[in-house]
């Protein structure tokens, strides 16, 4: 209930800032610069439309994500407008979730919107309403609530330029994490790669929600994935959340 | 009378920067706020008033002592179920509208929608703020920010009323009205604390005081209790007199224009100094006794800690 | 309200399950493509992993800059690096067939260098093991510009059993067969798509394909046992069963319809009695 009253509120919040509305104008800049890249290049020009859109739609919600993200809570604290907040009846915990799910549904918005922009396109080469591209969009919003959660995590203790640089790197490391298995093949076996194998287990893996190549080309995911990724999202997300509110709880606001 | 707001021994130490040096802030304070009475919350800039409200609203984690808000830890949301806040400077979400902003406020304490909708138009109807309604609160000056500050602490009807200089960046006129305001809410029944370095404004209103001088809480009691009744010294103007005859009675502070301010600090001093006027046919503009004020507490305070 | 043990205790679980579940999906098979860092240049390595999972996206700009610079008359050394930029656009998106194909009529048409189009193909074909296209591609090429039949031939053997290869292919393998005197396999793979066709019209081709390979055999043993017959006696025997009773042959063959070969005891020549491809 309180968790919905702030949602609302941060939602309004981030509708009623310019900012958001410069980052989609960007990204709907981006989503049509598709179709001049369509143009030059030779062979299937919906295949060059549908790859820059999906990229677009996955880089200007993470940009979104970690901008806003981070400012969010920081924003609260450097204004003061937190005072009033706690001493009202409210747990602090309520108030960061209600931050998140706030953020949350203005991504959603976004994504809904640069979604009809990008299917619109794809119409427009293909004479088809390709749905199906919904399903990697879908996966890249869960990609961008767990960014979410981490920009909020790092905004409940840190400054937005730092958090936003942590965020950032969190982005990279998820989609790099995979290029740890090189080095723990190349490490003989032992406690050094027994730990090197836990670090990689507990760094998270972003390309378990990139399936735009697949969706591109048309090809097959097993349906084992789709059960597994989105359980993986929603678990690591409760995770970072559990630990931005353990951090939020205890901390002073002077 | 039962206590609204009990602080037992509370301190509090910040850590400055990485530096393991931390800086004690609050050194030990305890004080209780009575039902239905104002409590001031006096001291200098950098006392430790701001610190120690945001210890009793949770905003600040104390590293001892204990805080109780209508008997129960103050950290229970239930604790704060009857609370009101106003903050010092307060800043609030810029992009709503003053409707909106209590509305969104209401919200919070789960009121329903027609009961929120007469109870923001009340609360701006008590601030003085009914034309400002549809204005965003970024086109908002201080004043009206306070103001609305104070509309939003008595969104839930507080029982009890936190307020952080409320009368700061008031001209003179809003001052009074703040003032009319916190005297009817105790009229209705309502318990206030709040804090100040504006002396004058306060002692007219104030049941209790504490006065907190570097963390640590100086003096505390009854208004009448901290002022003693005693005539310290009275004020003279007088003119018709040679300004030497009276040098050696009471100090002179100025003589202008024939007209001779002293400042007498007894009674045969006094006496003395009318008789003169009175055998030299002179004439007595104003007489004033100064009684110990609050001020002069505070002064003597800051001056020998 | 600062009893922080039971979200601890969930932080810690749902850290443990997230860890759980990231090497439950590393087992699930996502298509991905076999071998493509082997081969190729490191540079295109390095790029794939430089792009965080915008590969392909990657890949739409390089191929489009590429197209653009080939385009451009006023570059001199422009293919000194075809290979290798075609190469890394691979490298990023190993699946999108038009790079490969463009390439190739670039390598064709400008740099006038088959052996360089066909390089193309094979990039292709080792990127994507299943696609019969690019072999299918190269055979033609081989075919056309080369006039290298053995080539063609190797090139549609890959391509005509992979899957959706169309049967035209099998029978461009078939002739290529042919046209280096592989006659055996010219004969079974003809055999093969004359009993597999459904179409009359390809049926009847395969059969005159069949004529003509069975003429071939025919006319060559014929040609064969008539110079010994004019060595052992002289002369050209007055007709073709003259072989048989000589010895020279078991029996005298007649063509894939069962007619006798015409022969002209005045010069020794044989040939058929129809033209192959008006029978």
């Amino acid at each position: 209930m309180t968790i919905a009253v702030i949602a609302r509120n941060t939602f309004k919040e981030a509708v009623r800032d310019r900012v958001l509305y410069l980052l989609l104008f960007f990204a709907a800049l981006a989503i049509v610069l598709s179709r001049v890249l369509a143009l030059l290049t030779v062979g299937d020009r919906a295949k060059v439309v549908k790859d820059v859109g999906l990229a677009s739609i996955s880089l200007f919600g993470a940009l979104m994500a970690i901008l806003i993200g981070t400012g969010l809570v920081y924003k609260e604290i450097d204004k003061r407008t937190i005072f009033t907040l706690i001493s009202k009846p409210i747990r602090r915990s309520e108030f960061l979730l209600g931050k998140y799910f706030g953020l949350l549904l203005t991504l959603a918005v976004m994504t809904a919107a640069m979604s009809a922009i990008f299917l619109v396109l794809v119409f427009a080469h293909t004479l088809a309403w390709e749905f199906r591209l919904l399903i990697p969009i879908l996966f890249i919003f869960l990609e961008l609530g767990l960014l979410t959660a981490v920009a909020i995590l790092f905004s409940s203790f840190s400054t937005p330029i730092l958090s936003s640089l942590y965020a950032l790197s969190f982005f990279l490391i998820g989609h790099f994490s995979w290029s740890l298995e090189t080095l723990i093949q190349k490490t003989p076996p032992g406690w050094g790669r027994t730990a090197l194998r836990a670090v990689y287990a507990v760094l998270p893996d972003l390309e378990n929600f990139n399936l735009k190549t697949e969706f591109v080309h048309g090809l097959t995911v097993p349906s084992s994935f789709y059960v597994y990724a989105p359980l993986y999202a929603l678990v690591y997300t409760g995770f970072v959340l559990a630990l931005a509110v353990l951090v939020f709880r205890r901390r002073d606001f002077i | 009378m039962a206590d609204i707001l009990e602080l037992r021994d509370v301190r509090k130490a910040f850590r400055q920067g990485f530096l393991l040096r931390s800086r004690e802030v609050l050194k030990g304070i305890s004080f209780s706020v009575g039902e239905g009475e104002i409590f001031g919350y006096l001291g200098p800039n950098g006392a430790g008033k701001t610190s120690t409200i945001k210890c009793v609203l949770g905003l600040l984690f104390p590293d001892g002592g204990t805080i109780r808000i209508g008997g129960r830890p103050h950290l229970e949301t239930r604790a704060k179920a009857g609370l009101g806040f106003l903050p010092e400077n307060p800043y609030f979400y810029d992009y709503l509208t003053a409707a909106e902003f209590l509305d969104f406020y209401a919200q919070l304490f789960g009121l329903p929608k027609s009961e929120r909708r007469e109870r923001a138009a009340r609360l701006l109807g008590l601030v003085g703020m009914e034309k400002a309604a549809g204005l965003q609160l970024r086109k908002f000056s201080r004043g009206m920010l306070q103001r609305i500050g104070l509309a939003q602490a008595l969104v839930n009807d507080p029982s009890f009323l936190i307020l952080d200089e409320p009368l700061g960046g008031l001209d003179p006129l809003g001052r009074k009205e703040i003032r009319d305001i916190i005297l009817t809410l105790k009229e209705d029944g309502k318990t206030v604390l709040f804090t100040s370095h504006i002396l004058q404004d306060i002692e007219m209103i104030c049941d209790r005081v504490a006065i907190l001088i570097g963390g640590r809480i100086h003096r505390q009691g009854r208004l009448a209790d901290l002022v003693s009744e005693n005539i310290l010294f009275t004020e003279l103007t007088v003119s018709g007199i040679d300004p030497a005859e009276v040098a050696g009675l009471g100090r002179s502070l100025s003589a202008q224009g024939g007209r001779i301010l002293l400042k007498v600090f007894d009674d045969v001093g006094l006496e003395s100094v009318l008789d003169l006027v009175r055998e030299r046919k002179g004439t007595i503009h104003a007489l004033i006794p100064r009684v110990q004020t609050l001020e002069d507490i505070f002064v003597e305070a800051v001056k020998n800690p | 309200m600062r009893t922080s043990k039971p979200l601890l205790a969930a932080a810690a679980l749902a850290l443990l399950a997230a860890s759980g579940l990231k090497l439950r999906l590393d087992t699930v098979p996502r298509q991905k493509v076999p071998g493509s860092s082997a081969i190729y240049l490191p540079a295109g390595k390095f790029l794939k992993a430089a792009t965080f999972g915008f590969g392909s996206l990657l890949a739409d700009v390089l191929f489009v800059w590429a197209i653009q610079y080939y385009g451009d008359p006023r570059i001199p050394d422009k293919f000194l690096r075809f290979e290798h930029i075609f190469s890394v656009i691979a490298e990023l998106d190993p699946r999108w067939i038009d790079p490969y194909e463009v390439a190739a009529l670039i390598a064709l048409y400008d740099a006038r260098d088959v052996g360089l189009a066909l390089k193309m193909f094979e990039l292709g074909a080792a990127k994507n093991p299943n696609m019969w296209i690019f072999p299918f591609q190269a055979g033609h090429y081989a075919q056309l510009y080369l006039k290298d039949y053995a080539l063609a031939k190797s090139y549609y053997r890959q391509a005509m059993d992979l899957p959706g290869a169309p049967a035209i292919a099998r029978r461009l393998f078939a002739n290529a067969a042919f046209q280096t005197m592989d006659l055996r396999t010219a004969w079974e793979s003809w055999s093969e798509i004359h009993e597999a066709a459904e179409d009359p019209q390809i049926r009847k081709i395969a059969s005159n394909h069949l004529y003509r390979i069975k003429a071939a055999v025919d006319l060559d043993r014929l040609r064969h046992a008539l110079e010994k017959y004019r060595g052992r006696y002289g002369r050209w025997p007055s007709a073709l069963d003259r072989l048989a009773a000589a010895g020279f042959l078991e029996a005298i063959p007649t063509d894939f319809d069962g007619r006798d070969y015409v022969y002209d005891p005045a010069t020794g020549e044989v040939r058929t009695a129809v033209i192959p491809w008006k029978r």
